[in-house]
């Protein structure tokens, strides 16, 4: 039983690899740029819309509020970063119930990546918004003393966010296949529909914990 | 649980790539859509907001219109009536005036037919008076009557003065000699004889008289000689009187209309 989609591997030359990871990983890409593209083909300002610009403008609106009322700041910079962390992750995994699909969520490669994302994500956005000066000074506030405690912090929430994620997904799966082998019929149903419940709780706490961090890293000497 | 590097580096730029792709196809297409629609919707509620307004200020505008229209039509209508009233009883005014001056001449004029009315019938009956009189005087003309008048009438021509003897002689000289005598009555012989023989002892004596029975003469006797007449009879009397008469009546007459212009 293969649980880990990182190891299966589709084509490998030398170095590089293509794996199931990767690959449904481009799924979803495609699927969400597919999605954007025929959108946003026919956009307009009017009050008559089509119900993809319908369902789109909905869930922008949506994120645009929950980022506005994390961050307490103008949501249009960090919707871009949030907004995909969210939909990437929901996607991947809403697709679960397909039934050779892997999510990618559920690679510890993926979450990782993505921690890393949101990691670099924080100071990036902090420094545009406050200046090097003024965001750094947040590591030694109180004190110097905290620098290092301060830092820790920083990997260690990094390293949590990886870590929640790939848990709840990847125990999603493997409740899954254990159950599948147990008992094959119905309650693996109940289940899956638990996991995707679960995927989308996951993928909302992913993106409102990335703007946490967001947040509070622009409002840290405020 | 491990991790793949080469997995982590791809999916971090996989990740990238997305939010970069999806920034443009998806997140500013659809934020500026949005706020493009807010934008209208504000500038159209800003508009239906003026729009409100300045019909409120044009509804005010109307009322306050309506009302002054209102005002003046009642200031209006207040002087038309009152303009009506004032001809109505001018015209009713002139009505009457007229009414009356129709009565007044009216009544002027039958007044008038009154009076005429009353002024012939005096004149009728004075004329009637007079009428019945000369027929009861000539109904009495008997031959006493004449007798009596050829008397007063002869102690006429006795009683001539000198001067009108002269012009009787010189109107009988005229006619060369030839005198009329006219009566209403037949004169009796011996009357006639003295008569003849007075008037040639006065006037001429080789004068011819001539006797003519005249029933114009009331009572009366009468000479002429070339126009020249000496006479006496009731006519002259009645005459006078029916002179003096229709000159006290006419007088009356004028002082009644005279009354009536007064009035």
């Amino acid at each position: 039983m293969e649980i880990n989609p990182d190891s299966i591997v589709f084509w490998k030359w030398v170095y590089f690899k293509i794996n199931a990871t990767l690959f449904y990983s481009w799924i979803v890409m495609l699927i969400l740029i597919l999605v954007a593209c025929l959108a946003t083909w026919n956009l307009t300002a009017g009050y008559r819309i089509s119900r993809w610009q319908n369902i789109l403008e909905t869930i922008v609106s949506y994120m645009r509020t929950q980022i506005r009322e994390t961050t307490q700041e103008k949501p249009d910079p960090f919707l871009p970063f949030l907004g995909t962390l969210f939909l990437f992750i929901s996607v991947s995994n809403f697709l679960s119930f397909v039934p050779v699909y892997h999510p990618p969520t559920g690679s510890v490669s993926t979450t990782a990546a993505l921690a890393i994302c949101v990691f670099f994500a924080v100071p990036v956005y902090g420094i545009r918004q406050l200046g090097f000066t003024r965001y750094f000074q947040h590591y030694i506030k109180s004190t110097v003393f905290l620098l290092p405690f301060n830092i820790i912090g920083r990997f260690s929430r990094t390293l949590a966010l990886a870590i929640r994620l790939f848990g709840n997904i990847m125990s999603g799966t493997m409740i899954g296949a254990v159950l599948v082998s147990i008992v094959p019929l119905f309650v693996p149903i109940v289940m899956h529909a638990l996991g995707l419940l679960i995927g989308q709780i996951q993928a909302y706490i992913f993106a409102v914990l990335a703007a946490v961090y967001i947040g509070s890293a622009i409002r840290a000497v405020q | 649980m491990e991790i793949d590097l080469f997995t982590l580096v791809a999916q971090i730029i996989n990740f990238i790539i997305l939010v970069v792709v999806l920034k443009y196809l998806l997140y500013n297409r659809i934020t500026k859509v949005m706020d493009e629609r807010q934008e209208r919707i504000a500038s159209q509620l800003k508009e239906a907001e003026q729009k409100k307004k300045e019909a409120e200020q044009n509804a005010e505008l109307h009322q306050k219109k309506l009302k002054e229209l209102d005002s003046k039509r009642e200031e209006m209508l207040a002087k038309i009536r009152e303009e009506a009233e004032s001809q109505r009883k001018e015209l009713i005014q002139k009505a009457s005036d007229e009414v009356k001056d129709i009565r007044d001449k009216w009544y002027e004029s039958i007044q008038r037919e009154k009076q005429t009315f009353m002024n012939n019938l005096r004149m009728k009956a004075g004329k009637e008076v007079f009428a019945i009189a000369r027929r009861s005087l000539t109904d009495l003309a008997n031959a006493d009557l004449g007798r009596q008048i050829a008397d007063v009438f002869l102690e006429r021509i006795q009683k001539l003065d000198e001067c009108e003897k002269q012009i009787l002689k010189e109107s009988v000289r005229k006619s060369e000699y030839e005198v009329d005598i006219s009566s209403a009555f037949e004169i009796p012989q011996e009357i006639r004889q003295k008569m003849v023989q007075e008037i040639r002892d006065q006037i001429a004596s080789n004068v011819h008289v001539q006797f003519k029975i005249s029933s114009d003469l009331i009572c009366g006797i009468e000479l002429v000689a070339n126009g020249r007449k000496i006479a006496w009879s009731l006519n002259n009397y009645l005459h006078s009187l029916e002179e003096s008469l229709s000159s006290a009546i006419e007088e009356k007459i004028k002082r009644k209309q005279d009354e009536i212009q007064e009035e």
